[in-house]
């Protein structure tokens, strides 16, 4: 169970990344092709009109997917944000009961959110509602990563919880980016 | 007034949830249901639902993940520290040192990204572990960095003035042009305090003097030229017609791996690493922001911000007055949303207040910036100061108070421009 | 009861005054009893939600650009097709042949239209004199749907996108050197700081609509339902009115700011994109089916 679940937490990150590679490579695909463009009225005189049909639309998409794929990634990362000045300075065990507390409140918002963006997803589905730009995309195709990457987070809020319940600690304990600490020497061997 | 209570019954819950460790974007999220369960008959779920849909899939906002990126690449390169190297014997005899590369290189960068998030993320990245190891103290070093990158909003391009310039229907261009002088009024200021305080705390400043020959520095200043063809490149890209100020960032993305090909730093294992981190970084900024959109919607919802800015008009102040009271109006509400937020909740209240107090639209737009600009280093919800606690894992307070001095050196430029107004109008008059 | 309702457009936008009327109208009409809260410039909902926030129940009422539906279907298109309906009197025959068919189309969705406005006919913002279609060919022009960007091919113009905010600067740096809107939109873009010809060629007459959510509708009793209607048909009329002195206004407002003001176009140019807009008609009658039918043969095309 343990590894099915970290397996499942890399690969949303994986795929996150791989959306955020994707937005870049759209884009620059884009900016070539306007420098193509750029030459040819240089040269000709007139543009040739080369556009990757709605780009702009899409690298949303792929924004909207690299960010929620990541949620859960991130979190065990420890690179969500939060206010750690009460945690840090209690005692063991009442940081514990905050810590439960802090769990359960987003463990239930994590649900709520994924309860109605699933409801959205539906309706956009059912409507068959579309994009308005060049190419008609159903907006459910790239409202399911939103469903599915919030729905990992719950699933790794949850999971948390319960290990910290059975006195555990969470992933995300301790982690998180120093820039500061961190000697940085051996990373620029000259 | 039921309001008042209402508001501060939401800032207790903020409090509440922020204070106990709930997840920044959890708790923003918390407040705006319970703001929207108690006092509206509209369905939270799915307003919920809509609103971070909405907020998540924009074109513009995709250079925020793009610009972060880069300076993951640029970190796990030689270029950062070439860039250090390069600039020491030239910023070695000005008080201060290194702290000004944070002022100016955000400046820099202010050029080339609309948002301060990603600037700070950026340069942040590569100037903390640089100036960390060159023993320099934290606080101006965070401070710094915190109050400098807000200049992304200012400089042009920048997302707010776009989003100002369309809901109160001024020209872009125009607005952008009239950022310019503002803003080096700004990196002015910021280098001027750096210098000062430099000045009175020589202890605390690490006082390595590099005795170099002049040869010695024009060989380090070559090593410059990487930064330079990067920040040209991105630049260009934009004035030569083949990127717009969002391509420009996946410009950058391109150029840094390039360059970091180039000098030997770009590994498979770092381009991973580059783009796990640029994942992780932007997911937490993009999570908070939808946090704060669906807490703006909700407030739109309960109507309080609009209730506060007429409370606000219906005192009919003098126009000095109606800017001292508008200022402590957009700081306070700039604690708990985002700046953006605050315009777009706001205008369509008190623009025409403001035109009927014989104030210039397009200075108010510079004015509303900078006092954003303050909204990003105040907490407990202030972007600039997330993406420096996610960088040196100090908590809030800490990189809040580091920040304390940028913020009185914007309100001071505030009180500049209302003073002189026309170091914003003139460009723009004479373009 | 209170009802919010969100729209795209700036308060200073002639749509979103003729909304704050309606909504002074309604409140009026029933002594209080319905309160409409106008919400602009996408602050509660952005543009592309505002539809679906209606639908759902989200909020009671809103308005948007009705040709943004047309990939759903062609009918919410018909008064975004280039040179169809080019005046005031066409675009007036056209929404009436148009009416019947979106209401059954937006009926299946739970909304029902109130009413619709139009905006100024669309001109051509270039930065030379335009006489003829030749005239057009590879230059780039701004296409943000699939009508446009046949438009272009058509016209032998160079497709490109760009985003509304990033115009002005589009048009200095060269990555985009042709669009049409309207003159509304030119003149609150102040459109002479990137553009020095306006071409008044009328190509469509595009229209805002405003709807409702039909459960939220059946909860008002008689008298509410019949207040609403009256101040929408009055907020139509209100509304069309003002789009006409709107484009007059709106494209002295660009003259006096020193754009070359074209109008009327050259006769050529007018023949040319005629011949253009009838060949994008046959395209449209295929894709738009039996209810394309419907609205050419109620308009008497
Ligand atoms: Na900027
Ligand atoms: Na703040």
């Amino acid at each position: 169970m343990r590894q099915i679940l970290n397996k499942l937490y890399q690969a949303s990150g994986w795929a996150a990344a791989f959306f955020l590679l994707a937005i870049c490579i759209t884009v620059i695909a884009q900016v070539l092709l306007n420098l193509i463009d750029r030459l040819s009225t240089a040269i000709t005189g007139e543009a040739i009109g080369l556009t990757i049909p709605s780009y702009g639309d899409f690298t949303g998409f792929f924004l909207a997917a690299s960010s929620f794929l990541a949620l859960a990634y991130t979190l065990r990362d420890g690179s969500h944000i939060r206010v750690s000045l009460l945690l840090q300075n209690l005692p063991q065990n009442l940081r514990r009961v905050i810590e439960i507390w802090c769990l359960v409140v987003a463990a239930t918002m994590a649900l709520f959110c994924t309860y109605y963006t699933g409801l959205l997803v539906h309706e956009a589905f059912t409507y068959n509602d579309l994009s308005t730009g060049m190419i008609a995309v159903p907006i459910w195709l790239p409202m399911t990563p939103m469903l599915v990457g919030l729905g990992i987070l719950a699933i790794a809020l949850l999971d948390e919880l319960v290990t910290v319940l059975r006195g555990g600690e969470a992933s995300y304990e301790g982690k998180g980016e120093n820039l500061l600490q961190q000697d940085h020497a051996d990373l620029h061997a000259e | 007034m039921s309001e008042i209570y209402l508001t501060v019954l939401l800032l207790l819950t903020l409090f509440v949830l922020l204070g106990s460790g709930v997840w920044v974007a959890f708790s923003l999220f918390g407040v705006g249901i319970f703001g929207m369960a108690l006092f509206t008959d509209a369905p939270v779920g799915s307003v919920l639902a809509t609103t971070v849909w909405g907020s998540s899939n924009s074109w513009a906002l995709a250079a925020l993940p793009l610009f972060i990126w880069m300076g993951e690449i640029l970190f796990r390169s030689r270029l950062s520290q070439d860039m250090f190297s390069g600039l020491s014997p030239w910023v070695g005899k000005i008080p201060g040192k290194l702290l000004h590369v944070n002022i100016i290189g955000c400046g820099i960068f202010a050029a080339v990204s609309g948002s301060s998030a990603a600037t700070a993320a950026t340069i942040g990245k590569m100037s903390i572990p640089e100036l960390s190891k060159r023993g320099y103290p934290e606080s101006l070093m965070i401070g710094t960095l915190a109050g400098s990158a807000t200049l992304g909003l200012l400089i042009p391009p920048s997302i707010i003035l776009i989003v100002y310039g369309v809901a109160t229907e001024q020209s872009i261009a125009r607005l952008f042009i009239a950022g310019v002088i503002p803003g080096l009024l700004l990196v002015a200021l910021f280098i001027g305090f750096v210098v000062v305080w430099a000045l009175f705390n020589k202890d605390k400043l690490p006082d390595v003097i590099e005795q170099l020959s002049f040869r010695e520095k024009i060989r380090r200043t070559r090593s410059l030229l990487p930064v330079i063809f990067l920040i040209s490149g991105v630049i260009g890209s934009i004035y030569l017609g083949i990127a717009s100020p969002t391509d420009a960032a996946a410009v950058g993305v391109v150029l840094a791996l390039l360059l970091s090909w180039c000098t030997g730093g770009l590994t498979r294992e770092s381009f991973m690493e580059g783009l796990m981190g640029a994942t992780k970084t932007s997911c937490m900024i993009a999570f908070i922001l939808a946090g704060a959109a669906f807490l703006t919607v909700a407030m739109g919802f309960t109507g309080i911000p609009k209730l506060l800015a007429l409370w606000i008009g219906s005192l009919e102040l003098s126009p000095y007055a109606l800017l001292a009271a508008l200022t402590v109006f957009f700081v306070v509400l700039g604690c708990f949303l985002d700046g953006i937020s605050v315009v777009v909740l706001t205008t369509s209240v008190i623009m025409p207040m403001v035109e009927q107090a014989g104030i210039d639209p397009l200075w108010f737009g510079i004015y509303i910036v900078i006092v954003v600009e303050m909204s990003q280093i105040t907490p407990p919800v202030g972007f600039n100061l997330f993406v420096l606690q996610s960088l040196t894992g100090r908590n809030i307070l800490t990189v809040a108070k580091a920040a304390l001095p940028f913020f009185a050196l914007l309100l001071f430029a505030l009180g500049i421009i209302i003073a002189v107004p026309e170091l914003v109008t003139y460009l723009p008059n004479n373009m | 009861d209170t009802w919010d309702m969100p729209t795209p457009y700036p308060d200073k936008t002639f749509h979103t005054e003729n909304i704050i009327e309606f909504a002074k109208d309604v409140e009026t009409a029933t002594n209080g009893a319905l309160t409409i809260k106008v919400h602009s410039a996408g602050s509660l909902f952005k543009h592309p939600e505002i539809k679906n926030a209606v639908r759902s129940g989200q909020v009671p009422v809103g308005e948007f650009f009705l040709s943004l539906l047309s990939n759903e279907h062609e009918a919410f298109g018909a008064d975004s097709l280039p040179f169809l309906a080019t005046n005031y009197d066409d675009a007036e025959r056209l929404w009436a042949a148009q009416k019947p068919v979106i209401t059954k189309l937006l009926d299946k969705q739970g909304l029902m239209p109130l009413y619709s406005v139009p905006w100024p006919p669309q001109g051509l913002y270039t930065n030379k004199e335009i006489n003829s279609v030749a005239d057009l060919k590879g230059l780039k022009f701004r296409a943000y749907n699939a009508t446009l960007e046949k438009f272009a091919q058509l016209t032998g113009a160079a497709p490109t996108q760009v985003e509304v905010p990033d115009i002005p600067q589009a048009y200095t740096t060269g990555r985009v050197e042709a669009m049409i809107t309207s003159p509304s939109t030119g003149a609150n873009s102040k459109a002479w700081d990137f553009v020095s010809h306006y071409t008044h060629i009328q190509a469509w007459v595009p229209k805002n609509i405003v709807v409702i959510n039909k459960s939220a509708w059946r909860k008002l009793d008689e008298a509410t339902q019949a207040a609403v209607l009256d101040a929408a048909q009055k907020a139509e009329q209100r509304g069309w009115a003002m789009s006409k002195a709107e484009t007059d206004a709106q494209i002295q407002v660009m003259q006096d700011n020193g754009v070359t003001i074209v109008n009327p176009p050259s006769e050529q140019l007018v023949q040319d994109l005629k011949a253009v807009g009838a060949e994008m008609l046959k395209d449209w009658k295929t894709a738009a089916g039996s209810e394309g039918e419907e609205i050419l043969s109620a308009y008497g095309n």
